[in-house]
């Protein structure tokens, strides 16, 4: 194993690997997501038919994952390297198994195993089948080849690999809480971000205003509708992530029922599905002038 | 003799599904070579996480030859007086390329005639599986599929290989764009290089210096074998189901063991949280009473140091959580979650589910006559059995499983009654046709109660179930219901317990819509307790609403219906019915109105065997009561035979209709008999 494997290492790597598979390398979203997949160059890029090779890092949060800093592997916020390759490449599994040799991981010394997960985004209405990936029973990577997104069948099938990189991290410095991680040689983790695990996790299920919240919730999704009856897809889309957060947080402080959170699910996925159809229909349009053009 | 090798590989296949695929698949290639007349010595079932197929051996190379018979003209005309074959004969020999040594004679039927008899060659081997076993693997069927290539090819994960070798060559065909070829690829491992396979024999050692025991039961006696091993270190008894070793079989290609341990502070979970902590670590072992665990994993030895590790860390991590939900759990108490239920909304429109505790509450009163039965314990397990819904356990997905086994547990250590407890425990049994049922009077009450609530509840918020679409498992719900009912013998109407729902709800509802959705649950619950459609129709056509009732009386139903008598009172009750049907208003028998012996002896009949049965109902003695009405079949004939029912004179018509009525009317408290389908007679009598 390399010695040298500090957080910050790590990531350069991963990013340097996929870039000589082909990846364009991109940077996070600019507010707060769940997971790499609402990233526009995820759920946005997956929907059309041209080839689409992309990888970032990106920084999620969950708020219901929280453990006030007590818990050495659960906690609210954490780094994705989250990869995309449309059309996928049929040596895939290979191509991601050797990522992780790049890493200094050997397969003689570990267990490496792909343990069924059919992934699904309710809030996007989008679902694939794959895996999580285990590295000696710790889940390393979700492997998912896209099936539909925003409600809408793909015809061209995205394959998704997700790096937990705290949990490759976590193996690869052979500790055992994520707070004594290096991120580089002088400072851990913990130095970086205990305190913000703390204070998320006081106002994610203590402190957070529901009524605020929800009033919040209600505007952003007034406004990405008006948004997509202007026929614009991103500033819309913008604004159906934001109520994907808000609901997240709802969610944390356990203040919505069964009934009512399958009804929240409903509206962002509602406005998901428009941002899908509306962004296909513009770019089928382009396309028509494009070709009306030569 | 030849040998053949089918492998289709692909990444990691959903284990649920794998051995059956694979079992599936074998068998249809050992039907198409009994179809196809070609002859093998053995076929092995091969499978693993990421490969399944079949192994054949001892193939011969062609179809076995075939020999046919073809009718010629008949003798007379086939052969001249001098024995000679005729022109005749000639032309038939001619068009089927027949020899005279094949041609011989046959009597059949329509007299005595030439025939030939020829050999037809077999087809090679190769050319029929070349065909047909893309064609096998297009047929195999899946609950879920995916795509992942252009083609649109569907399978439950992506093929990436396939080797079809016949002996030292493969067959020619492609799937999903990938040619059958020579190369299988070892477990990932130990390389990455596919492996060259010259010939199928050679196919399980070969796979075996890869990584892979190809054959499951093979892998299977390592795993049972490691593990034992593995406990006789610790010293203890490991606890596994034949279920958790098949989805070990089934995720693995290579099963290598390792033992790890966690604190023994959480040994005080609750058992079954224990177990599905174990579970969702990956199928994890626990030695029984100790706090150690035994791992089957796939690789290479070398990794035992890193993958125990790496396991007890996850076990660490994810037994913290349940420790922090259960010890927080138990610091709320059930009270307070049940007071938090007033908050949690059932279903839309239908209150919290603190109001569907309460309703439940009130209506398991109605079962306070049962025998046994704790009717104060019922009572409040039935207030407090939705309060685990509020733990942070249950709440939690990995152990949402665990309603009700929670809510058990929190009962008990918040110092409720143990018949309290047991009850809340299995109040949500049974979850699926053929799972356990609630072992206490309690908890069956519970259970029914509990479930037509959610039946109701469905179908009053517009959620009932229509064709596939039944997100609230209404079905599965309506059958548990009747099983559970039927399971302790409750002498209680169905149709009573809707009926008085449906007031707590105050809802404005056609009970009918719900009472037919129960009809339809228990005739299926009825078929698969193997009674004929017609018995139950005939049952349930008067059917008032008492499951176990209406099970006993199709069983001496059914036990009669050999009977010659019985065969011939069915008639008599189809006549009576097309008799009765257009008759609109029936009066009251008038013993002195009856002039023939016929009828005056049936009216007799018909009055002594309703009061021998009217005890017999009470005692459900109804094989007896059946019985009693078949001996009243001859008194029926006869009247029938010498009676006109209906006769010119007006008033002795109307009191004979009213005698066919009465007499009806003894069967109908049994069933509807003319529902039951004679042999040969069509269904509407």
């Amino acid at each position: 194993m390399r010695k040298d494997n500090t957080f910050e290492n790590i990531i350069i790597r991963l990013k340097q690997y996929w870039q000589k598979k082909g990846c364009l390398l991109f940077e996070p979203y600019n507010s707060e997501v769940g997971a790499g997949t609402f990233n526009p160059a995820t759920f946005i890029r997956i929907l059309d038919e041209k080839p689409w090779n992309v990888c970032y890092v990106e920084i999620s949060k969950r708020p219901r994952d929280g453990r006030y800093a007590a818990n050495p592997l659960r906690f609210q916020q954490f780094y994705q390297l989250q990869v995309i390759m449309k059309p996928s490449p049929s040596d895939i599994q290979r191509i991601y198994l050797e990522s992780l040799a790049h890493l200094g991981i050997k397969f003689k010394e570990h267990e490496i195993k792909f343990v069924e997960g059919d992934w699904d985004a309710p809030t996007l209405g989008a679902w694939g089948l794959g895996w999580e990936v285990w590295l000696d029973g710790i889940e390393i990577t979700q492997f998912t080849y896209f099936q539909q997104a925003g409600g809408i069948d793909l015809s061209v099938i995205p394959v998704e690999i997700t790096y937990g990189l705290e949990r490759i991290a976590l193996v690869l410095q052979d500790v055992a809480s994520v707070f004594d991680l290096k991120w580089n040689n002088d400072l851990t983790w913990g130095d970086v971000y205990r305190q913000n695990e703390i204070e998320f996790s006081k106002y994610n299920f203590e402190r957070a205003d529901p009524e605020f919240l929800i009033s919040l919730f209600s505007k952003y999704e007034a406004e990405a509708k008006k948004v997509f009856n202007d026929g614009l897809v991103l500033p819309g889309y913008d604004y159906t992530i934001k109520c994907s957060h808000i609901f997240n947080l709802l969610e944390a402080r356990g203040v919505i029922s069964i009934s009512e959170r399958a009804k929240m699910i409903g509206r962002v996925r509602a406005l998901a599905n428009q941002a899908a159809e509306l962004y296909l229909r513009k770019n089928s349009e382009k396309n028509e002038e494009e070709s009306e053009e030569k | 003799m030849i040998d053949f090798l089918l492998e289709i590989g692909f990444e990691e296949f959903p284990p649920a599904l794998l051995k059956r695929t694979a079992e599936d698949l074998s068998a249809k290639v050992e039907k198409l070579l009994i179809d196809e007349r070609i002859f093998y010595r053995s076929i092995r079932v091969i499978y693993t996480s990421r490969r399944f197929g079949a192994l054949v051996l001892g193939l011969t190379r062609k179809q076995k030859p075939q020999i046919i018979e073809i009718q010629g003209p008949p003798k007379k005309l086939a052969f001249d007086s001098e024995d000679k074959p005729t022109k005749m004969l000639q032309g038939f020999m001619k068009a089927n390329d027949l020899k005279a040594a094949q041609i011989f004679t046959k009597k059949i039927k329509k007299g005595e005639y030439a025939c030939g008899k020829k050999e037809i060659a077999g087809a090679n081997t190769d050319d029929i599986l070349g065909k047909e076993i893309p064609e096998i693997i297009r047929g195999l069927e899946f609950p879920k599929t995916m795509v992942w290539t252009k083609g649109g090819i569907r399978f439950p994960r992506p093929v990436r290989w396939i080797v079809a070798l016949l002996d030292r060559r493969p067959l020619r065909f492609t799937f999903a764009g990938i040619k059958a070829d020579r190369y299988s690829s070892p477990n990932q491992h130990f390389s990455f290089t596919p492996m060259r396979l010259e010939k199928p024999r050679e196919y399980l050692i070969l796979l075996r210096h890869g990584g892979v025991i190809a054959d499951p039961n093979e892998r299977r006696r390592i795993i049972l074998k490691r593990i034992k091993q593995a406990a006789a270190k610790i010293g203890g008894k490991p606890l596994y189901t034949e279920e958790m070793i098949e989805e070990i079989n089934c995720t693995i290609e290579y099963p290598e063991v390792v033992t790890g341990e966690f604190e023994n502070q959480y040994l005080d979970l609750p058992e079954e949280v224990l177990m599905a902590v174990l579970k969702v670590q990956g199928d994890l072992i626990w030695v029984k009473g100790s706090n150690k665990f035994i791992c089957i994993f796939n690789g290479k030895k070398k990794a035992v140091q890193n993958v125990r590790k790496g396991y007890t860390r996850g076990m660490a991590a994810k037994l913290y959580d349940a420790y922090f939900y259960y010890k927080n759990d138990l610091k709320q108490g059930l009270q307070n979650m049940l007071a938090q239920t007033k908050k949690m909304m059932w279903l839309e429109d239908l209150g919290s589910l603190y109001d569907k505790a309460t309703r439940i509450n009130r209506l398991v009163e109605m079962f306070k006559t049962v025998p046994e039965l704790g009717i104060d314990a019922l009572k409040r397990s039935a207030m407090l059995c939705k309060a685990d819904l509020l733990s942070q356990m249950v709440r939690e997905k990995d152990f949402t499983f665990l309603q009700g086994i929670m809510g058990g547990h929190y009962a008990e250590a918040c110092g409720e009654d143990k018949q309290v407890a047991a009850a809340i425990k299995e109040h949500y049994l049974p979850k699926f046709v053929g799972d356990t049922m609630p072992k206490t009077k309690e908890g069956s009450v519970l259970s029914v109660v509990d479930k037509i609530d959610n039946v109701v509840g469905a179908f009053l918020s517009g959620n009932r179930p229509s064709g596939s679409y039944d997100p609230f498992g209404v079905r599965r719900n309506g059958y548990a219901v009747v099983s559970v009912i039927d399971a302790c013998s409750m002498n209680i109407s169905l149709f009573e317990i809707i009926d008085n729902l449906l007031k707590l709800y105050n809802k404005d509802f056609d009970k009918n819509i719900i009472s037919e959705f129960f009809i339809e649950r228990f005739t299926r619950y009825l078929q698969d307790k193997k009674f004929r459609y017609d018995e139950i129709n005939a049952v349930l056509a008067t059917w008032k609403g008492d499951v176990t009732d209406a099970r006993i009386r199709c069983e001496a139903l059914k036990k009669l219906r050999g009977k010659p008598d019985f065969t011939k009172l069915v008639i008599g009750q189809k006549r009576v019915r097309n008799i009765l049907k257009d008759i609109k208003k029936i009066g009251v028998v008038n013993g002195e109105l009856l002039k023939e012996d016929a009828e005056k002896k049936l009216y007799k009949k018909g009055l002594e065997t309703k009061s021998k049965i009217k005890e017999l109902f009470q005692r459900r003695d109804y094989f007896k009561i059946l019985n009693l009405l078949l001996a009243m079949r001859v008194d029926i004939d006869k009247f029938f035979d010498d009676v006109m029912v209906m006769c010119d004179d007006k008033i002795l018509r109307n009191n004979r209709l009213a005698l066919v009525h009465y007499i009806n009317s003894l069967f109908s408290q049994y069933a509807d008999l003319s529902q039951i389908v004679i042999e040969g007679e069509n269904q509407q009598g």
